[in-house]
């Protein structure tokens, strides 16, 4: 039996653990974005057209290789 | 590597769900064990009583008030002693309220009795002339629903374990007997006190008012 | 097969939804107005017999302007924006159609059962989740049917990336799926008891302090995955579709939304402050909310920049005014939020009107202008018509903020006041107010409170006169405006 003194502590080693971890990601993610981005591998920004350019027949950005496109059809 | 979430939905809603459910994981989940305990002494609610906590629900008063003390001494001198986590073991749910436009009601059978809250539902000007509270004239002439509130013991007795006598089982049988040896005799009691004659006639023709229940509810709020 | 030409954004179902967010819109805000005045005027209570008190009408106010108004608004805009940044038409699918319907059917008779049974006093009682469990199954099947529809059409998609609006909108279903699950667990007490009492009634799974945990974790993110999440959705397409403008930087959206759903969940626990949950979890609730500022003021600032260079625009569309001012409503919110989280201003602010106060400046500010914008410029292209009047749209912009403006300072002066009185003590440590004095004193205040209140619901009527000219009589379009929605 789990008592209640032993489950506050697994609480706090993952609430400490958990937090280090995401805070962590979170800032490798900042360099990695920024840092990609920089030496030209990535351009996110593009993305953002997604909301401008919404046509149904508007240029696609990216195909989803999932789906054949059926607009020549 | 990061990108790769927003082309792929699925792992990117199990990303999403794996970070909110973290913190509820942590926050919640351990505590249930903890707070579940009632303080020594307390008693689960009365039939008549729940019926009364169904009203409160019914005609919404956590509304305006609320059921928690703060340990401040502003708080404790106005309303009494500040509340306990172990004090609210039986209430299902829990009516602590968010706003307080009425004063709290923790501990309000400590110093109202049942013939001010007779006048004060039925109009709360006439003992407090500032009052903004309506009047709740309907709840004299409404039957309360002892019959859902007996399910709701019943319930809790099996599910939950809430300690109950053997007089609360399943089935209309038992609930008629506890109906005639219990409820009935408590509704008259504190019918009798909050001196009303239509009340009284009411709970003799078997019939318990939504007030008369309201009221038994109150009264054990101490 | 079906031809290119003629294959277009089947906007059915947006279209179906924005219909019961303006009914449901004035239905909530004129009981909302009602609920107001009664506070300033008690007279107004015995209006409709036991079915018009305060007390009554509150969670019925409540439900109506969240699971009617917004929750319609963010439907409408998730079948109308998911569509189009996904490049795939709902009409390709008969079967994502035919669930669409059914939803969308579904919806009503929930809404309608929702306002029947809360009238009737019929409720579960924990704020935000009255409904009984009948009502809550039923909902449960109208958020699954959503979750196939929009996994369903992303499945469909010629995108490969989704845009920054569908993360919100894949977050806002599944936190409110887990939430509400969560939150609503509940034991019907008629098959326990024998068959005995309402075949609707239920008990709580939880008791007590660990109901209320449960409650206001669930009242916090609901807050979150209601009125933030999906909201963001919205402004994140329609803001930079209106104003031709891409968005600031897609970077800072990213890191926003993944911050933003870290540390929100956390901050849930300062609704308990000063109460008899554990400690450190209300101090772990204070800083979170604290924290929760960077995350909220990254998207928002994010908006304001993309406006950068195009601020004229403001002067000339009422569409991007709403915008513009929502998204700053937003910042003043979520910096009045983590300031109540503080434990000593918690003290004071609790339990008074500071509160609701707030929620409004957040609600009428930010979710409902938002939701107003979007409705207008998804108004010519689904109905292939201009927008009946600019200069309504302007009337109803500086009526509201009026409104707005109204409603939330005379709340801050009456919560403030009302914190102060309650803990006001004389040289001998006596209290000094009775509490009916503290009562009596916000008089002034709820009357103000009420006339702000009022003018928002003029604006409103307003509003749902303009969607329903645009509808019926606005001169027709040849062809779909690109950027900035056409008005006369």
């Amino acid at each position: 039996m789990v008592t209640t003194v032993e489950i506050e502590q697994l609480r706090i080693y993952m609430y400490v653990i958990g937090t280090a971890l995401a805070v962590g990601i979170f800032y490798y993610y900042i360099i990695y974005l920024y840092r990609s981005e920089k030496k030209g591998d990535k351009d996110y920004e593009k993305y953002s057209n997604l909301a401008l350019d919404d046509e149904l027949d508007s240029k696609i950005l990216e195909k989803n290789p999932k789906i054949e496109n059926d607009k020549k059809e | 590597m990061f990108h790769w979430l927003e082309k792929n939905p699925f792992f990117f809603a199990v990303g999403v769900f794996i970070v909110i459910a973290y913190a509820g994981l942590i926050e919640i989940l351990p505590n249930f064990a903890e707070a579940a305990r009632p303080v020594k002494g307390l008693k689960p609610y009365t039939v008549l009583q729940l019926a009364g906590k169904e009203v409160y629900k019914k005609d919404n008063c956590i509304a305006c008030h609320s059921q928690l003390i703060r340990p401040f001494k502003a708080e404790t001198d106005r309303y009494g002693q500040y509340s306990l986590s172990g004090e609210y073991a039986y209430d299902r749910p829990f009516l602590w309220g968010s706003k307080r436009t009425g004063p709290d009601l923790h501990r309000v059978g400590n110093y109202r009795t049942p013939d001010w809250h007779a006048n004060h539902m039925w109009n709360p000007k006439s003992v407090v002339p500032d009052s903004i509270m309506p009047a709740y004239k309907h709840q004299f002439t409404n039957v309360a629903d002892l019959e859902t509130a007996y399910a709701e013991a019943v319930t809790v007795k099996k599910v939950f374990g809430t300690p109950y006598g053997a007089d609360i089982a399943p089935g209309k049988a038992a609930y008629e007997k506890e109906l005639k040896t219990k409820i009935l005799p408590e509704a008259l009691k504190i019918a009798t006190e909050m001196k009303r004659d239509d009340l009284i006639k009411m709970v003799k023709a078997g019939k318990v008012p939504e007030v008369v229940a309201l009221v038994a509810y109150l009264e054990k709020l101490k | 097969m079906q031809s290119n030409a003629t294959l277009e954004y089947d906007y059915t179902i947006a279209k179906l939804y924005m219909w019961t967010a303006v009914i449901f819109g004035i239905v909530g805000m004129t009981i909302g107005v009602l609920i107001a005045s009664q506070l300033a005027f008690p007279d107004l209570n015995y209006l409709f017999g036991e079915y018009g008190t305060f007390s009554r009408l509150r969670p019925m106010h409540t439900n109506v302007v969240i699971y009617g108004f917004t929750v319609s608004g963010i439907f409408s805009t998730f079948y109308y924006v998911s569509q189009r940044v996904l490049k795939v038409s709902m009409g390709e699918s008969k079967l994502l159609m035919g669930l669409g319907k059914l939803q969308f059917g579904l919806y009503l008779i929930a809404a309608t059962g929702m306002v029947v049974s809360l009238a009737m006093g019929i409720t579960a009682s924990k704020e935000y989740a009255q409904m009984e469990w009948p009502l809550d199954a039923l909902i449960v099947v109208i958020w699954v049917i959503w979750g196939v529809i929009m996994f369903g059409l992303i499945g469909l998609r010629r995108e490969k990336t989704l845009y920054i609006s569908l993360w919100y909108y894949i977050a806002t279903f599944l936190g409110v799926a887990m939430l509400y699950l969560f939150n609503n667990a509940e034991v019907p007490t008629i098959f326990f008891s024998g068959g005995l009492g309402a075949w609707y009634h239920s008990v709580s799974m939880y008791a007590g302090t660990n109901d209320a945990l449960v409650q206001w974790w669930w009242g916090h993110n609901a807050v979150a995955f209601v009125f933030t999440v999906p909201i963001i959705a919205i402004i994140y397409y329609f803001l930079p579709k209106e104003s031709g403008q891409a968005i600031y930087s897609y970077k800072l959206s990213l890191l926003s939304f993944w911050g933003l759903m870290f540390v929100y969940l956390w901050a849930g626990g300062h609704h308990l402050l000063w109460s008899t949950v554990p400690d450190w979890m209300q101090t772990m609730g204070s800083v979170f909310s604290v924290i929760l500022i960077l995350p909220s003021w990254g998207s928002a600032i994010n908006m304001l920049l993309t406006m950068k260079g195009e601020w004229n625009q403001l002067t000339k569309n009422p569409l991007v005014k709403f915008m513009v001012l929502a998204s700053t409503f937003y910042m003043l919110s979520t910096l009045e939020g983590p300031i109540q989280a503080v434990k000593s201003v918690n003290a004071i602010a609790h339990f008074t009107d500071w509160i609701p106060g707030h929620v409004h400046d957040g609600v009428l500010g930010w979710v409902a202008f938002m939701i107003f914008a979007a409705i207008m410029h998804m108004a010519p292209r689904v109905f292939k018509r201009e927008i009946y009047s600019k200069s309504l749209l302007e009337s109803q912009f500086w009526i509201q903020t009026i409104g707005v403006v109204l409603y939330f300072t005379s709340m801050w002066i009456a919560g403030i006041t009302q914190g102060m009185m309650w803990r006001a003590v004389d040289e001998y440590g006596n209290l000094v107010y009775s509490f009916i004095d503290t009562v009596s004193v916000l008089h002034p205040y709820y009357a103000l409170r009420a006339l702000g209140g009022l003018l928002y619901l003029i604006g409103m009527f307003m509003f749902a006169y303009n969607f329903f000219k645009t509808a019926t009589a606005g001169r027709r379009l040849e062809q779909e405006p690109r950027y900035r929605s056409p008005m006369a």
